[in-house]
């Protein structure tokens, strides 16, 4: 008691208040002077290191979201949808170096070669928040089916400023380890773009009606078909489904999970594209557009809903696509 | 011929050079300090008695800043006891804060384009911005808590009596002042932390009977917090809040100086009676130098304690991840000197958790007979009450003793709304009051795993473990894990203590991890530096359905999380 009543009733002498005020005043600057030190000293350096990573952990949460679905998602570019975008003739190649000021910055060790065929002269980050904000208003070449989206709200897209600089500096980050060409889809070079493409074989009556069951049964909101209808990307694309048949059935893979499934192991591609349709758990293909494959996504009820001569038509249809 | 230089040749002529300028310095010296000459600041300085006349109290007739302090404190109120000095801590924060809050403003601009990135550019290329950055901010938390401090220790010295009542009520409106400065600059940052604590806040406008959305776009600008309300919150801020800050500050000043500062109560012990301004002339502590240098000395200690601070324990200003209207983190918080107004907000949600036919009733009263929504009663209406109350107080204490054994019943009234603060502050956090589990939100228990390893923002323990410790690959959550790291070990160790826990421990709203619940780690390496890391659990969720709840996030090996910036 005693004791708190001299605290509450302390008065400081006047040599007290001065030296107390005075050894305040000389922490209050020393505590500046570190403060100056340590700043100039690489501290400041240190946490534009730490909010550039942050920068590239949200950019892959916004890649994954926004982009996958046409690029892929490692980048590797799909087929029709998009082009890699961390192939090393894209992305370049490069290391990342932390300065004796603190400081981690890219070393190029080699440029993007897509940037110098389409001459541009802006930094690879640039190029890639232009194409991003606005989009490409015309497709640069058939091989595309679809024109690149404008992402900047201002445009009318899902993302802000701040949101396209993250994924920006996720893509950049690829050049550490870049993919290799040869696994990577390529874009055209400038000027062989418009090539045309291989006629495709005419249809017959009975395919185009396919085509129609195809466009009316819905199976669009999950699968591309390059030309027709929404290029879904929930299932794998359909573009070659006749030539990707012919390897599955020869895949002792495929005629494994078959048996397992309880399902008969289809010999013809027209058999496994039947069997695809209606029992799509027979097999669960490895590789769809956004990761793996989700089994049980495809619709199970397909035998019910469409009909036998329908279904005959969609498979004749589909057969031609190779 | 008079010309202009004509006096002061004569007085060299008389006095010479060198007395001349020392006796002109001198006079300059004089009016800068409004009567004091450099002898009389050498002796105040000294220590000396003050000669007679006392040229000591000339500032306070003649000079501008000292004309609101008076010339002398009565002894009592000198001691710690009974101010504590908290009042003048107060204007000390108000001033720390202007200084802080100018080289901030520098750096600043009120646009969503632009907010976060100058935030960003404030802590990594500005010399001393997290610096200032972080005693902005903690110098804000401390001047809510030292004003709050000194509101109650007027409270319990009964210094808001006759005739303080008007003090008391410029005090008020300070206090107020205070918590809308701080929460107006909370949104500044643009992060996901203030967007949304702030369009919590705001939402409460919403809810106003009759104005509301006229008073909700009057303070947003737009439907949403967008640019507009950014740059109204930014004006309040910098411009309104403090405007009103300085005015009230000079009027509660000129009221301390006017009626003095209230004794120690057993002073004062005839009621009514205030002997404040009765001071006999050996009691007299006056202000030049004895006040001047207490505060000073005050001043620099805080400042002190400040900057040791910033660069010590505390943690730093957090910066979220961007706001996004898009996405609202789980468990968003208003900062903690909002926390009982969150709690009061709760009331209406812990309704089904009274007996059915009791919530009915209440349920009744509010839709039937008051016609008001839970959130209106209790957000719009009891919430600043409870403020209201404050005000009025010294109007309403019909007893006019300072005396502690007098007041009783008002003591007791003090402490019970003290606690009743204390308990809706902690209704209002995410985990609830302790033992009695008011206003605990917490969702699915595999949802809240996740959120507890992986906060929606904040670091949390899986950011908090470096990169370099985590092993790719798909890892079992077990009491046992070998992921060949102690250290993801010691993780994955948490993660299945957490689920036990939940498994065997129903939260406040008696839901429990489902007893089969299993979880996975899984770890993948994305590029050359940065990883995958997901929680996956596999339960059975309320409704008796298999599920699979994910939780993930990227790890980038500089983010700094784990601490060593
Ligand atoms: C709807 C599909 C689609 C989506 C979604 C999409 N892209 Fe593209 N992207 C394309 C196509 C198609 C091209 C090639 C366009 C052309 O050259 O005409 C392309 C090209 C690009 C290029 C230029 C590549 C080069 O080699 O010149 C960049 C950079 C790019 N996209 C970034 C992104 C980013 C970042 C996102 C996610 C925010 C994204 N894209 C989302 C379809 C898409
Ligand atoms: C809800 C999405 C969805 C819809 C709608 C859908 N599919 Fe699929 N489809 C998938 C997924 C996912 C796969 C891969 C997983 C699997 O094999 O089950 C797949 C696989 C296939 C395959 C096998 C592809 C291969 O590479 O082996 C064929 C063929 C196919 N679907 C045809 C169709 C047809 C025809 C329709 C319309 C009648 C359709 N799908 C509708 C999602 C869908
Ligand atoms: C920015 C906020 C504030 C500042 C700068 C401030 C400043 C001061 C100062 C310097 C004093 C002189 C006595 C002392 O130091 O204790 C004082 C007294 C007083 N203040 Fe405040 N104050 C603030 C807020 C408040 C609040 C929130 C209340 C109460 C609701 C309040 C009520 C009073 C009363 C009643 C007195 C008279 C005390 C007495 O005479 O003993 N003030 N204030």
């Amino acid at each position: 008691m005693s004791i708190i009543k001299k605290i509450i009733t302390f008065r400081p002498s006047f040599t007290l208040r001065i030296l107390t005020g005075l050894i305040s005043v000389l922490i209050m600057l020393s505590v500046c002077t570190v403060v100056a030190i340590s700043d100039q000293s690489g501290a400041l350096n240190r946490r534009a290191t730490n909010f550039n990573a942050r920068s590239v952990e949200v950019g892959a949460k916004v890649y994954s979201l926004q982009c996958a679905r046409c690029h892929g998602l490692n980048g590797e570019g799909i087929e029709g949808l998009g082009p890699s975008l961390a192939a090393e003739s894209f992305v370049g190649r490069r290391k990342l170096v932390i300065g004796t000021d603190g400081l981690a910055t890219y070393q190029t060790e080699a440029p993007s070669k897509r940037l110098q065929q389409i001459g541009w002269t802006e930094s690879l980050e640039n190029y890639i928040i232009a194409v991003t904000q606005a989009g490409i208003p015309i497709r640069s070449s058939n091989v595309w089916e679809v024109n690149h989206p404008a992402f900047l709200e201002d445009f009318g897209g899902p993302l802000r400023r701040d949101q396209i600089r993250d994924v920006t500096a996720f893509i950049v980050n690829w050049s550490l380890n870049p993919l290799s060409d040869d696994q990577a889809i390529l874009p055209p070079a400038p000027g062989e773009g418009q090539a045309p493409r291989p006629t495709p074989v005419p249809l017959t009556e009975a395919q185009e009606a396919g085509k129609q069951v195809y466009l009316q049964a819905g199976c669009t909101a999950c699968h591309a078909i390059r030309g027709v209808g929404t290029q879904g990307a929930l299932g794998p694309s359909l573009n070659r489904i006749y030539t990707v048949a012919q390897e599955r059935i020869a895949d002792e893979k495929y005629k494994q999970a078959a048996q397992a499934a309880g399902q008969p192991v289809a010999t013809t591609p027209e058999e496994y594209i039947r069997q695809s349709i209606l029992y799509p758990n027979a097999y669960v293909v490895p590789q769809c557009p956004q990761g793996a494959c989700v089994a049980g996504l495809m619709p199970q009820n397909y035998a019910q809903t469409i009909k036998p001569e329908d279904l005959d038509k969609l498979v004749d249809y589909l057969s031609a696509l190779r | 011929m008079a010309f202009v230089g004509q006096k002061l040749i004569k007085q060299i002529q008389t006095t010479g050079l060198k007395a001349t300028i020392a006796q002109r310095l001198d006079d300059g010296f004089t009016r800068f300090t409004a009567g004091l000459s450099w002898n009389d600041v050498r002796g105040i300085l000294r220590g000396d008695p003050p000669p007679k006349p006392n040229p000591r109290v000339k500032p306070h007739t003649e000079g501008f800043w000292f004309h609101i302090r008076p010339s002398f404190y009565h002894e009592a109120v000198t001691t710690l006891y009974p101010t504590f000095r908290l009042g003048f801590l107060s204007a000390v924060f108000f001033m720390f804060e202007i200084i802080t809050g100018i080289f901030l403003m520098i750096f600043y601009t009120p646009s969503p384009t632009y907010a976060y990135q100058n935030m960003i550019d404030i802590m990594t290329n500005v010399p001393f911005g997290k610096f200032m950055r972080d005693l902005h901010r903690l110098g804000a938390e401390a001047m809510v808590i030292v004003v709050t401090l000194h509101m109650v220790r007027t409270f319990v010295t009964a210094s808001y009596k006759k005739p303080r009542q008007f003090t008391w009520f410029t005090g008020v409106v300070l206090l107020v002042v205070t918590l809308f400065l701080s929460f107006s600059g909370y949104l500044l940052p643009w992060d996901q932390l203030a967007f949304w604590a702030v369009t919590i806040g705001t939402s409460m406008a919403d809810a106003v009977p009759l104005i509301g959305p006229e008073l909700n776009l009057l303070l947003r600008g737009a439907p949403d917090i967008g640019a507009g309300g950014l740059l109204r919150f930014y004006l309040l801020h910098v411009v309104l809040l403090p405007i009103i800050g300085i005015i009230f500050v000079a009027v509660h000043y000129y009221k301390v100086v006017r009626f003095g500062i209230s004794l120690p109560p057993e002073m004062d012990p005839v009621a009514g009676e205030d002997n404040a301004r009765k001071v006999p002339p050996e009691k007299r502590v006056p202000f030049l130098p004895d006040i001047l240098t207490n505060e000073l000395m005050y001043m620099a200690v805080a400042f002190a304690v400040m900057a040791v601070s910033v660069v010590t324990w505390y943690q730093g200003a957090p910066l979220e991840h961007h706001a996004d209207p898009m996405v609202t983190p789980n468990h968003t918080v208003a900062p903690w000197y909002f926390y009982w107004l969150q709690g009061l907000l709760k009331i209406p949600h812990m309704i089904p958790l009274l007996p059915t036919p009791i919530a009915v009733e209440v349920d009744r009263f509010f839709a039937n007979v008051l016609g008001l929504t839970p959130k209106v009663f209790w957000g719009v209406i009891v919430g600043p009450l409870m403020i209201g109350l404050l005000f009025v107080i010294p109007y309403i204490d019909p007893n006019p003793s300072r005396l502690y054994s007098k007041r009783k019943i008002m003591l007791s009234l003090g402490a019970l709304f003290a606690a009743a603060i204390v308990y809706l502050s902690l209704a209002g956090i995410p985990t609830g009051v302790p033992v009695t589990g008011f206003g605990y939100v917490g969702g699915d228990p595999a949802s809240e795993v996740g959120q507890e390893f992986i906060p929606d923002e904040g670091v949390g323990p899986v950011r908090r473990l470096a990169y370099k410790h985590y092993v790719v690959g798909e890892h079992k959550v077990s009491a046992e894990p070998n992921t060949g790291s102690s250290e993801f070990d010691k993780l994955i160790r948490a993660i299945h203590a957490s689920m036990e826990r939940r498994k065997a421990n129903p939260d406040p709203l008696g839901q429990k991890l489902s007893p089969e619940a299993s979880a996975v780690v899984e770890v993948k390496q994305v590029q050359d530096n940065l990883r995958y890391v997901a929680i996956k659990i596999d339960y059975t969720d309320a409704s008796g359905r298999n599920t699979r709840f994910v939780k993930e996030t990227y790890l980038h090996e500089l983010s700094g999380y784990a601490g060593g910036h």
